[in-house]
């Protein structure tokens, strides 16, 4: 048991009040940043260590972030939270502490990573840097390896602990008037196979170039899993929140029992994925995030119910957001999504989405880093990119087909072709 | 200052080119409530201190919130070590910009420190509001926020600057949702965040605005949906501090311009070759950047690489005239000296190049806003902000607003919705043919601008009279 730890131990063997939650975070975040083939002044090595002190008082609750982790540092800590919750309004949605059995019940999974050294950082950029050079390109991104642990302790005896890693290495290639991106998302990179990766990059960057005048209009399009995930990650944002649904500030407020989505699709959250998502428990209080549908048969499954809202509607608390979130794939790889379409788009990813409507669930956004034009199964000719306003709505009802899954941090998403997709308007380049 | 000056001199002795460390207390409260209950409150107490070398053609960045002198010599190190692995992976030949040396402090000028108010007197403030925004027919949710926040930094480097800053933030912002009419309509009232002490918050007057947006998100679920095509646009102050934010802000900082952002952010069509020759505007369209600007939230007094807050030009007369630059940069504008806009969030980010407090002056003759209206046949009035959304070279722009008047005949007829418009930055300032006197100039900022990977959220100030856009690509959004 480290200082820290013991601390916190101390501090709940006699609680303020009978509600006192203490969660310690550590991470260790080696981050590198390049662009123009260079490590640029985003190089950096941070340490953090964090406890939130949260103190319940008759149906209030405060709470205090600190980085001073003594024990006079963890006390002061405690002692503002306390002081900030007597002073406020009883809170009609208070709820206390899980108890010991509650936390108990969280999934566990023990992920194994190896080390992540400085060398095998800088090798792994030093050999990318090398091919896209001989290659004739530019690059820009970032290689990131984030180790961290979270640990929730409470005074009705909860005592949670989860450790994993999650790095990445995100790169966008450029020839002079084009881009191409993509990225590996890995604990260690011991499954990271540089030559391929920097192989595909190369080839579809140089498939950018030259990008054609494409008008706007209603396309085919197969979306890759990042085009996926950004605007499904905004559009179950906005609407899952099952108060916002009972309180009609979501755009399912008004399809309840509706078709919201095609057959094809399930979307859903498992705890336990093991490669995906950050912990089994919330980070807050140490309760278990659980497996749940969230779309399936063309129907919404189930919203995102927090620890009040679900004791309140005798619904099971998913977290909010839940754990992670996972789009059913199939084993069809992407290529084969290209090689079924006669003529159309692909979109290799989306910028700056907004909400536009929220209740018809429109967003606009752009396309960038990547726009094909798809000619008789190919990937024919690079265009200019696009804005677009699409009901995600519409969206999910258009799916003709569904690829395997990709693995991102919080996501696993595959890619799809949907058809109709409404580009309103376009770039110079 | 001791720790740190002892820590850039082992830098020095070390062989590093250039070091600095940079002790930051980062104190934050903030409030937010839902209709009449305190739906969280976020207290955070974080310091630590951030070292960052540059070794050979190399920059490394590492931090430490311990205290002790083992564990700053020790983060020192490691900043080290990760500057001479980037010296081996780098084509950049790094060139400081010279700034004087400075040994100096600069203080938000308060009277009334929001750490030493009950947070009680706050909540019940923000909670009036919700009930008052509650009462109206229609509304369904209330919701506000409010940001207390402080800064405190020393700073250190080898050039022998020593600089103690000590900034305080006040944020307030209050936001009703109605339902009626098979519509769903928000309303948001947000003065200006200021580098201020808590009296700001005091004046900010949440009662009288909370009924105004009230009624005003009912008003809006019974409006006209509006038409699609070409019009003219009168936008308010708070409207424009988004759109000069997105389509000025963003592409004039030098970073991104020459790539440094091109993974995220993105990079800019404002190339430099276009400076001083690029038409950005019409000719009343002057854009200022000034991190002077008293209670401007990029008013720091000295930036995170020591260099004095200045002011310029990144518009003027409708010519591109300047960029945010930081000191790694200026020698490739041929500046002498970077501008004083490099920032970071906490300690433990590195401080990039950020947009600087910037506003769009106002015209030179007394116009009212209601003047500029009465001279205007057909339109459309946008206050505040909504949906927008901007290409990566920042050009294809897609604005919508939180309210929407139609004009007719120089009057307002109506409430409008659905509206959105689209247009290429640089057309959509050329456009620009009004801009209200100085009596109509307002401030608006942000607490928010996210950027830098890792990402931070960096604080601006904006501001601006309402001003005129003509021939302007409005769509229906749905």
């Amino acid at each position: 048991m480290n200082k820290v730890n013991s601390a916190i131990e101390k501090i709940l063997k006699s609680p303020v009040t009978d509600h006192v939650v203490l969660s310690y975070s550590k991470s260790e975040t080696q981050h590198i940043r390049f662009s123009n083939n260079s490590v640029n002044r985003e190089n950096l090595f941070k340490l953090e260590e964090e406890v939130k002190a949260e103190v319940g008082v008759d149906g209030r609750t405060g709470s205090c972030r600190t980085n001073d982790l003594s024990e006079d540092g963890l006390k002061r800590a405690v002692a503002k939270a306390h002081e900030t919750a007597k002073l406020l309004p009883k809170d009609p949605e208070y709820m206390p502490p899980v108890t010991e059995a509650e936390a108990k019940t969280f999934k566990d999974y023990k992920p194994e990573f190896g080390a992540l050294t400085d060398e095998k950082l800088y090798g792994i950029l030093g050999e990318a840097f090398g091919e896209i050079k001989k290659a004739g390109l530019n690059s820009a991104g970032s290689l990131s390896a984030n180790p961290y642990t979270l640990e929730v302790y409470n005074n009705r005896g909860a005592r949670v602990k989860h450790s994993n890693c999650f790095s990445t290495f995100y790169l966008t290639a450029m020839t002079g008037n084009s881009s191409f991106k993509d990225f590996h998302v890995t604990k260690d990179f011991s499954d990271y196979n540089g030559k391929a990766f920097l192989a595909d990059v190369i080839a579809r960057t140089r498939l950018s170039e030259n990008p054609a005048p494409q008008e706007p209009g209603k396309y085919t399009v197969v979306l890759g899993p990042a085009a996926v995930e950004e605007l499904l990650m905004m559009f179950l944002w906005y609407n899952f929140d099952a108060k916002a649904i009972d309180e009609g500030r979501s755009a399912l407020s008004k399809r309840a029992g509706a078709s919201i989505a095609g057959e094809n699709v399930h979307i859903y959250s498992k705890p336990d994925h093991g490669r995906v998502g950050l912990f089994p428990f919330c980070p807050d209080n140490a309760m278990p995030y659980r497996e749940f549908d969230m779309i399936k048969d063309g129907k919404l499954a189930s919203p995102w119910y927090s620890r009040f809202y679900g004791a309140k509607k005798g619904a099971a608390v998913t977290g909010l957001p839940p754990a992670n979130i996972i789009f059913k794939g199939t084993n069809k790889p992407l290529e084969q999504l290209i090689s079924g379409v006669e003529n159309g788009l692909y979109v290799n990813s989306f910028w700056y989405i907004r909400l536009v409507d929220m209740m018809d669930g429109i967003f606009t956004g752009m396309t960038r880093d990547g726009v094909f034009r798809i000619k008789d199964g190919k990937l024919a000719q690079s265009v200019n990119n696009f804005r677009f306003n699409q009901s995600v709505f519409d969206l999910l009802q258009n799916i003709t087909e569904i690829g395997r899954e990709k693995e991102m941090v919080f996501t696993s998403i595959p890619p799809i072709t949907v058809n109709d997709f409404n580009f309103v308007s376009k770039t110079e380049f | 200052m001791d720790n740190l000056s002892e820590i850039v001199n082992y830098m020095q002795k070390k062989g590093a080119r250039f070091a600095d460390a940079r002790e930051h207390l980062f104190r934050e409260r903030e409030i937010f409530t839902e209709d009449t209950r305190v739906e969280q409150i976020v207290e955070q107490d974080i310091d630590g201190t951030g070292v960052k070398v540059l070794y050979g053609n190399g920059w490394g960045y590492a931090c430490t919130c311990a205290k002790d002198m083992d564990s700053l010599r020790a983060a020192a190190d490691k900043a080290l070590d990760l500057a001479k692995h980037a010296d081996k992976c780098t084509d950049f030949k790094v060139e400081l910009a010279a700034e004087p040396k400075h040994i100096a402090k600069f203080a938000t000028k308060i009277k009334e420190n929001p750490f030493d108010v009950k947070i009680s007197e706050p909540v019940d403030a923000l909670i009036e509001a919700g009930a008052i925004i509650r009462k109206v027919k229609d509304i369904i949710k209330a919701n506000s926020n409010l940001v207390l926040r402080n800064m405190r930094k020393k700073y250190a480097n080898t050039e022998g600057s020593r600089i103690e800053t000590d900034i305080y933030t006040v944020l307030a912002e209050i936001d009703a949702t109605a339902r009626a009419n098979g519509e769903v309509k928000s309303r948001h009232y947000l003065p200006s965040p200021m580098n201020a002490g808590y009296e700001y918050f005091r004046g900010t007057d949440l009662a009288t605005n909370a009924a105004r947006i009230a009624e005003q998100a009912r008003e809006h679920c019974f409006a006209k949906s509006c038409e699609s095509g070409p019009t003219t646009l009168i936008l308010d102050p708070e409207h424009l501090s988004l759109t000069m934010h997105e389509s000025v802000g963003h592409p004039s900082e030098l970073d991104r311009v020459l790539g440094y952002e091109e993974s995220c952010a993105g990079r800019s069509f404002a190339t430099m070759d276009k400076l001083n020759n690029f038409k950005y505007g019409s000719e009343l369209v002057n854009l200022v950047a000034d991190n002077t600007l008293e209670g401007g939230l990029a008013s720091i007094g000295y930036d995170d690489e020591g260099v004095e807050c200045q002011k310029w030009h990144i518009v003027k007369d409708g010519i591109l005239s300047g960029y945010g630059v930081c000191r790694e940069l200026a020698h490739k504008m041929k500046m002498p000296r970077a501008n004083g806009t490099t920032r970071a969030t906490k300690y433990s980010d590195v401080p990039i190049t950020r947009m600087p407090n910037l506003y769009l002056a106002p015209g030179k003759t007394p116009l009212t806003k209601e003047q500029l209206i009465a001279d205007t046949e057909s339109g459309i009035y946008i206050e505040g902000r909504g949906s927008f959304s901007i290409d990566q070279m920042r050009l294809n722009m897609q604005f919508g607003g939180d309210a929407f008047w139609e004009i007719k005949n120089g009057k307002i007829t109506g409430m409008l919705k659905n509206v959105v418009y689209n247009a290429i930055s640089y057309e959509f300032w050329r456009s620009c043919d009004a801009i209200c006197g100085e009596s109509e100039f307002r401030r608006a900022g942000f607490i928010t601008c996210g950027k830098g990977d890792p990402m931070q959220a960096a604080q601006m100030t904006h501001g601006a009279s309402p001003a005129r856009f003509r021939n302007i690509m409005v769509r229906r959004a749905k």
